[in-house]
């Protein structure tokens, strides 16, 4: 399926959302829009990404600002239960029922969503094991899957009841590559008719997956747009020198020997083509402690 | 195309035309759910937690431990249990619950932890059932264990007001103690979980009630105060105790108690629902119903009138014919407390049985069966009854079936032979009356031995013993427990014959048992011992 973000209605609505814990602005006046399909958000640790996720899964309310989503209106208790009854929830570091076998797990959490009738819901908790690829563990303990296994039945258990606002944090940590594979096709699938936001730390899930980005960096949002309009943002501003160079607003040695700047270049600069990471850490303008190595 | 560079104040968004509005955004759910259809789905929950909580090793076993001992107090073979007294059957069903019910606790406790045990429970948090609904169904996950408990109950009890001898009527206010006891546990459990979420509160607060039943036992069972007794869920006295009584001596509140722990239930239930977030007009609402049903069971249980209670006590055990029917049979009259009615035919039985064996006037001598109490010092003591003076009436008592068939026997015999039931250990000791009594009592027992050492006290045939018997009952000396032993083992025609021919003696005081045993043609003992004081 093929979205054109230009021409795609808005399906979720955010504008000034702020919250503070404490001292702290987790989130502070942050506006988005988000279509169907999969629309990354990226951001280094601390940056409010989770806060932002909890805020837009109802899990936390906003001191200040709104939004909407699908429609609904969190901040009213009907508008709560509406937009709760299309969410999907995957949090960063999912709990299991370790005596629960996969099946009653994402059935237990199918009931949750009130899906009331057995035999249908049971058809339901089917379909996602078997959209997860994991029909053949189902009648097993979750305590005895392995730890990819376990995300993908946390990945069903956000999918169960078809919902249409599908919230993912940072679903890929912990994977190793095949297993990762894996799962950015099962968001892929996720991400056909529905609204997805995937929280991620790896800009290749980005730039492999999303047709929209978003970067967010001290509780606000520094970039809302396309992969391809991140990247082009670094187009003239990473450049190749022998040396760090001391202007530049990241860089790093590479394989080679020479090191990769981003920035602005001096002239004469042997310009590199950038990359969508290139763009995320301009976005960030050296926000991050980590984007310096 | 190409965006506004990203600033900190503003946000970057690509160029193009307007989003459609939100309104008109693809709304994929069915919209807002009825309530009916929310309440569906806490009931679905509340099923899925049953189930599991029927997966438990806690349930199943403490589950298979009461089916066993329910099982057993069923088929057990004792001959009271085939008159059972079912005013103390109901009561006796509030014993085997409390077992169940502390792991319906531990288990619902964990059920209702497991969310923050495992830390789902900020995903559910964000899913379209609330808190407190999900609260709701970890409830109502224990009622089906009540329910079971109430089907054990109602098994037990129903096998014994079936049997043809069984004795009065229960009361349904203490037969629902016992699931209403599992259910309450069930639903502390839960409230534990919303209150003090630890794993180790349920344990504790098992520990700390279970003293402070221990002290309200203690304290109820030195008279100091009703409370200790009727407030307390669980009560370690419920084990019926003392002699049977009619039902309206009993002064147990226990349709207020059943009400009381009902009020109690809802009252646990609701303020887990409140502590959960359910601060709903329902759930208010329920929660101002629980209160005052638990109150109105608390004033319920209050005692008002005890002095009717005390009189009525005073009457059935002082003038007991004032609330008893008689009927007459062969002759003879026998009163009882009208739920007793039934007994009369088995008492007519023995005493038929008795006369039969008996000579001279005795064999036709109209007897008055009177049944007493004692219960001028409480219903949970055993009766200790006096020796009715007046000639030819003979006490019965409120028990029946087993042992208390021969010791009737013994005593319906005494009042044939000596005229009363006054016969104490000095008059008996020694002379032939004692023989003579046992004989009648035994004489067409069909297995007399073994019923000979029942009536003992010392359960032996050999050397001196108390007989036991409605009242006071009488010693036998060795030497007449040898002639009765032979007396039981000879052919009973004959044995009848001899005591028929020699009635005048052998119920004579100055007879001898020596010279009772040549009458009756046994052999006679070499020396008389000293009677059993």
């Amino acid at each position: 399926m093929t979205i054109d973000p230009l021409t795609e209605p808005s399906t979720l609505r955010a504008d000034g959302l702020a919250l503070r814990f404490g001292g702290t602005r987790a989130l502070d006046g942050v506006s988005l829009r988000l279509t169907r399909g999969v629309t990354g958000l990226l951001g280094p640790n601390g940056a409010g990404k989770t806060t932002l996720l909890r805020v837009l899964a109802t899990a936390v309310p906003a001191d200040d600002g709104r939004f909407t989503a699908l429609g609904h209106d969190p901040r009213t208790a009907a508008g709560r239960l509406a937009l709760r009854r299309e969410l999907g929830y995957l949090p960063q570091t999912p709990g299991f029922h370790p005596d629960f076998t996969a099946f009653e797990f994402v059935d237990y959490v199918a009931i949750l969503k009130e899906l009331t009738d057995r035999g249908a819901r049971h058809r339901e908790v089917r379909r996602v094991l078997d959209a997860v690829d994991l029909s053949d563990v189902r009648g097993k303990r979750l305590k005895r899957l392995s730890g990819g296994m376990r995300q993908r039945v946390a990945l069903a258990a956000a999918l169960v009841g078809d919902p249409g606002f599908l919230v993912l944090d940072e679903p890929t940590v912990g994977l190793d590559p095949e297993q990762r594979m894996r799962f950015r096709d099962l968001i892929a699938q996720a991400g056909e008719g529905r609204t997805v936001l995937l929280s991620t730390h790896q800009t290749e899930d980005v730039a492999m997956l999303c047709h929209r980005v978003v970067v967010l960096a001290g509780g606000r949002v520094r970039f809302e747009g396309t992969p391809a309009e991140l990247t082009a943002r670094a187009a003239g501003r990473v450049w190749s020198s022998a040396e760090r160079a001391p202007g530049a607003l990241a860089g790093w040695r590479t394989g080679m020997g020479t090191f990769r700047n981003i920035g602005a270049p001096p002239a004469g600069a042997d310009l590199l083509e950038p990359t969508l990471e290139d763009g995320y850490l301009l976005a960030l303008d050296g926000e991050s402690a980590e984007v310096t190595a | 195309m190409s965006p506004t560079p990203a600033t900190p104040d503003a946000p970057v968004t690509p160029a193009g035309p307007p989003a459609t509005p939100l309104d008109e955004a693809p709304a994929t759910g069915s919209g807002q759910p009825g309530e009916r259809r929310r309440f569906r789905a806490v009931l679905a929950l509340a099923r899925f937690e049953t189930h599991d909580l029927l997966t438990q090793i806690q349930i199943l076993f403490f589950f298979a431990l009461c089916l066993g001992l329910v099982v057993l107090q069923m088929v057990r073979q004792e001959g009271m249990d085939d008159y059972p007294i079912l005013n103390m059957v109901d009561r006796d069903t509030q014993t085997v619950p409390p077992l169940f019910a502390l792991a319906v606790l531990v288990c619902a406790n964990a059920a209702a932890l497991r969310s923050r045990k495992y830390g789902t429970v900020h995903q559910f948090d964000v899913l379209a059932m609330d808190s407190w609904r999900r609260t709701l169904a970890h409830i109502l996950s224990v009622v089906p264990f009540a329910a079971l408990t109430a089907l054990l109950v109602l098994a037990r009890y129903t096998r014994e007001a079936l049997k043809p001898g069984a004795i009065g009527h229960g009361s349904l206010g203490e037969l629902v103690v016992g699931p209403l006891t599992v259910l309450l546990a069930g639903v502390v459990g839960v409230l534990l979980a919303r209150l003090l979420p630890s794993s180790f509160t349920p344990i504790l607060f098992v520990i700390v009630f279970y003293l402070a039943v221990v002290v309200a036992s203690e304290l109820a069972g030195q008279g100091k105060g009703w409370a200790w007794q009727w407030l307390s869920p669980v009560s370690l006295d419920s084990v019926p105790s003392g002699d049977p009584v009619p039902s309206d001596l009993l002064g147990r509140p226990a349709a207020w108690h059943a009400l009381y722990l009902l009020g109690l239930c809802a009252v646990v239930a609701c303020a887990a629902l409140l502590l959960s977030g359910g601060r709903t007009r329902a759930v208010k609402a329920a929660t101002a119903l629980a209160l005052a049903t638990t109150m109105a069971g608390v004033i319920g249980q209050v005692p008002r009138d005890t002095a009717a209670l005390e009189e009525a006590r005073k009457v059935a055990s002082e003038t007991p014919l004032k609330v008893q029917s008689c009927t007459k049979y062969d002759g003879s009259t026998y009163c009882s407390f009208p739920e007793w009615n039934g007994v009369r035919d088995d008492w007519s039985g023995v005493v038929r049985r008795a006369r039969s064996l008996a000579g001279g006037t005795a064999a036709t001598r109209p007897l008055t069966i009177r049944q007493r109490i004692d219960v001028t010092g409480g219903v949970e003591q055993d009766s200790s009854l006096t020796a009715l003076t007046t000639p030819g009436e003979v006490t019965v008592g409120t028990h029946w079936g087993g042992n208390r068939v021969p010791e009737f026997a013994v005593g319906v015999a005494t009042v044939l032979v000596t005229g009363t039931e006054e016969a104490t250990t000095g008059e008996l000791c020694g002379d032939a009356r004692a023989v003579t009594i046992m004989w009648l009592a035994l004489g067409a027992d069909p297995t007399p031995l073994a019923t000979f050492r029942d009536v003992r006290l010392d359960d032996s045939d050999k050397g001196s013993a108390v007989i036991l018997a409605p009242t006071s009952g009488f010693s036998l000396g060795a030497d007449q427990t040898t002639v009765v032993r032979e007396l039981l083992d000879r052919p009973r025609a004959e044995i009848t014959e001899r005591v028929k021919t020699h009635w005048t003696e052998l119920t004579s005081a100055s007879t001898t048992t020596a010279q009772a045993a040549k009458l009756l043609g046994v052999p006679v003992p070499k020396e008389a011992e000293k009677c059993e004081e």
